[in-house]
């Protein structure tokens, strides 16, 4: 029987070719470079192709991470063969199944999104059915498209990985590939579809005029809870949710979830626990807008208007996923040598603090080399695009040239293999009920209970003395 | 159990407990009605900044480019909207390389020498050179401000795009003949951008030595213009925040990020006797309810009561649309104003919107190719007190 890639991320083991952290720093300079050299021939304002408009760069840079997930996650590398992911040089790797990923996406936008769904189905899909109606320009038409591409992006790129992640790939876990990757990618469709019309659909139904009564539910249902009838609102919590079911799967090893021992127990509290934790970053990163610019109000535009608050949530969630990604791509997902618990604990941390500095950092200095706008909140200052697409860097790196040239990768041993899972094993077995850590569980829970007061306590004056952008 | 395998299990614990307790409190909390108790009221300031007795805008003109099409054909064909404004290749920049590849110095150093005195020479060079030099057009007002004694005060906000579009509408408005006769006793720039700063050497063929403030945030280009195009008089670079100008009248300045790169929006409050407040706009980049509540907490007007808006109010300046502008129109309702007299980069669209909530829109004539009576167009006039 072919082996494809079932499982080629976990047997496959990366040898530093030097010691300490120098792999970690030399591959955050090479893919940086990388970044900036195409993020100038595709994305920037100022550059080659200047794709950055922004809607249209943001649709193909937010699909094109979706695709890769399709291929590693959902396909397991399938057509490749799994002795050609073993032996094949990983600049030959990386250059091939980045040109796939490339086809499939191009195909995707402008065949099945473009051409089929824009044709025959819903006209806001294709910017030339949209150049049809009156005062509709070029650039706008593109927009309208790119936008509501990019909205159906938005949700595949939770459910996805989510599907695999969460549900562990039931109840096709036990299928042979390309069965497996097609079942799962018409499920997460389907469901990315239902997600889609109950949450953009709705937008897009009142971007014109008159209000689209008669096909959309017109205004949308969230207009009171959400104070505005921007879709950003949905954006915000989406966003979150593709945030943290890769810190549930990077940084946090699945856990607590993986404590479940009853197998739809787990999955169905993964799948719904992520969504709940996504809700409670949607809600808090709101509320921190809100303890250091003041109160949304209704109406304004820019940093005080209820929709750029949404949507800058889902930017600011961008920003813990970056760090996450390097700790367990680049960092061996340290620290690994406590219990899983306190790991989690240190990585999380690790991660929050540097999804602060590179908020920061970015928000000080991106406008000084990406082409970008100063400022929180320009219409087109979109930070989730220049952190998106240094993710897919990252994801070419690690999934499809497996780190090189920091990097060596060697296939494990069955002995390398099974001694990796008697250690999961293990660590999922060492946190287990007790008295003492009943009573730290409870002292943990005021803890934190504390520490957010505490924060939303501090964060005002905090924010008031870093002062980010001068002026503002 | 030995002491360490205790203090381990503690630890287990307590981490997992830390994350529960704080993803808990983030859902439970951080929406809730009860968040509120942790937002300050910031107490109004309620600066005086005097009182006027009337104020009466000139639309000069509202038209900055004239077809929708073709702007945002060039803003795709050059790569978007956040494209530096010098680099378009728009006139009167241009430098003959075509669009998306001018740049300031080239296009400037084609010109240099024939402004301000010389606009007519200066657009036949820049006609053959630039990118669409005919669908340029500019906004620019004049602003009248009649003191409580009876002064009398005359400002330009803005002096638009087009030298030759310009020009021709300085002289249907009797503006020509003001600058030179220093009847204007300054001019404030809204902001950068093209349509509102570039035409600034027709002001200055009439008066070089006039007073000109801008908000903070103009790029070294911009600053370079100023120079070039012979000014000779002062130039005040405005602070963020509130600053007073005369009895009745101040400018607010806010540091927002615009498209094109360009930074920093300028915009005028009146208090108007027995009246309220009138914002007198450029564009309005930072929103007219972000501008009307600034005003709330910054400054004490009459009778606490909006009561007038005359301007671009930037809603959908390229009759594109977005469901955020719906939130303004449901909301703008809830301010009170009196009298609105919309143009520019409203958006028609938003206009007739806003005629279709029943809000007090002062329409206008729809002459000199402005292109509907729901806006107030070029040559009309409206007047706050």
């Amino acid at each position: 029987m072919e082996r494809f890639g079932e499982g080629y991320l976990e047997e496959r083991k990366l040898v530093k070719r030097w010691s300490g952290p120098i792999p970690a720093l030399a591959s955050l300079g090479i893919t940086l470079a990388v970044f900036y050299i195409t993020w100038w021939i595709f994305q920037d304002p100022r550059g080659v192709m200047r794709m950055y408009t922004p809607y249209v760069g943001y649709m193909y840079c937010r699909w094109w991470l979706i695709i890769m997930i399709w291929m590693v996650y959902i396909f397991n590398f399938w057509p490749f063969k799994r002795k050609w992911l073993e032996t094949a040089h990983p600049l030959i790797k990386g250059s091939i199944m980045t040109a796939v990923s490339v086809g499939i996406l191009v195909l995707l936008i402008k065949v099945f999104f473009e051409g089929l769904l824009g044709n025959f189905g819903l006209a806001y899909f294709n910017p030339n059915q949209l150049e049809k109606l009156p005062g509709i320009t070029s650039f706008f038409a593109i927009e309208y498209s790119a936008l509501a591409i990019l909205m159906f992006a938005a949700i595949a790129s939770w459910l996805s990985p989510a599907w695999v992640v969460a549900c562990e790939e039931a109840p096709w876990q036990d299928l042979k590939q390309p069965a497996k990757g097609f079942s799962i990618l018409m499920l997460t469709f389907f469901l990315s579809m239902v997600v889609y019309f109950v949450t953009m659909h709705p937008h897009m139904g009142i971007l014109y005029h008159p209000w689209q009564y008669f096909t959309s539910i017109a205004p949308p249902y969230w207009e009171q809870f959400a104070d505005t009838v921007s879709g950003n609102f949905h954006v915000s919590w989406i966003m979150c949710c593709t945030v943290v079911v890769w810190l549930v799967e990077t940084i946090w090893e699945r856990y607590p979830f993986n404590l479940i021992k009853n197998d739809w127990a787990r999955r169905s509290a993964s799948f719904f626990g992520i969504i709940a934790i996504a809700l409670a970053m949607h809600f808090f990163l709101y509320f921190a807008q809100e303890l250091t610019w003041g109160e949304a109000i209704r109406g304004t535009r820019r940093a005080f208007a209820p929709d750029w608050r949404w949507l800058h949530v889902g930017e600011m969630a961008i920003f813990f996923l970056v760090p996450a990604l390097f700790v367990s791509f680049y960092c061996g997902n340290w620290p690994k040598k406590y219990s899983m618990p306190v790991n989690v604990l240190v990585r999380t941390a690790i991660t929050l603090v540097a999804a602060i500095a590179l908020y920061i950092a970015y928000y000080k200095t991106s406008h000084l080399f990406l082409g970008t706008q100063k400022g929180f909140s320009h219409p087109q200052q979109f930070p989730m695009i220049p952190m998106i697409w240094l993710v897919n860097i990252w994801l070419v790196h690690h999934w499809f040239m497996d780190n090189w040239p920091a990097w060596k990768m060697v296939p494990k041993t069955a002995e390398e293999i099974e001694e990796d899972h008697e250690t999961h094993r293990a660590a999922i077995a060492d946190v287990r009920w007790t008295p003492r850590l009943g009573a730290g569980l409870g002292f943990g829970i005021a803890m934190g209970v504390i520490f957010y007061f505490i924060t939303i306590w501090a964060l005002p004056s905090v924010y008031a003395a870093i002062n980010i952008i001068p002026g503002k | 159990m030995s002491d360490n395998m205790k203090r381990r299990d503690f630890l287990k614990g307590a981490a997992t407990g830390v994350g529960i307790g704080l993803l808990g409190a983030m859902g439970l909390y951080s929406y809730s009605p009860m968040r509120k108790s942790n937002f300050t009221q910031a107490e109004r300031k309620m600066n005086d900044i005097g009182v006027c007795k009337s104020v009466k805008v000139t639309n000069i003109s509202e038209t900055s480019w004239f077809e929708n099409g073709i702007l945002m054909g060039d803003i795709k064909g050059a790569g978007g909207l956040l494209v530096n404004q010098y680099d378009y290749n728009w006139p009167p920049f241009g430098n003959g390389k075509g669009l998306g590849k001018g740049s300031y110095e080239e296009g400037i150093a084609n010109i240099k020498h024939l402004l301000p005195n010389n606009l007519e020479e200066a657009w036949d060079i820049i006609e053959t050179n630039s990118v669409h030099p005919e669908n340029a057009g500019g906004y620019a007002a004049l602003v009248e401000i009649e003191e409580m004694n009876g002064n009398k005060h005359k400002y330009l906000l803005d002096v638009g795009w087009s030298y030759k579009w310009c020009d021709e509408c300085f002289k249907r408005e009797g503006i020509d003949k003001m600058l030179e006769n220093k009847e204007i006793e300054a001019l404030f720039f809204s902001h950068e951008h093209f349509d509102h700063f570039w035409g600034l050497p027709v002001a200055l063929k009439y008066d070089p030595e006039i007073t000109i403030y801008i908000p903070e945030g103009f790029y070294p280009e911009g600053l370079q213009y100023i120079k070039d195009c012979g000014h000779k008089g002062k130039l005040i670079t405005v602070k963020t925040g509130l600053n007073k100008i005369i009895p009745g009248m101040a400018s607010y300045v806010f540091a927002i990020p615009i498209i094109c790169r360009v930074y920093g929006e300028q915009s005028l409050y009146f208090n108007v006797k027995d009246k309220g407040l009138v914002s007198v706009t450029g564009c309005c980049h930072q929103g007219i309810i972000r501008f009307a509540e600034t005003a709330y907490s910054e400054i004490k007007y009459e009778k606490d009561k909006f009561y007038g808006i005359y301007g671009g109010l930037h809603i959908s300046p390229f009759d594109d649309w977005d469901p955020k502008y719906d939130d303004l129109v449901i909301s703008l309702g809830n301010y009170g104003f009196e009298r609105i007299g919309c143009n520019h980069c409203t958006g028609i669209l938003c206009a007739k919107k806003f005629i279709a909530a029943g809000y007090p829109v002062i329409e206008g004539t729809a002459r000199f190719r402005s292109k509907d009576k729901a806006y107030l167009g070029n040559g009309d006039i409206i007047t706050f007190g």
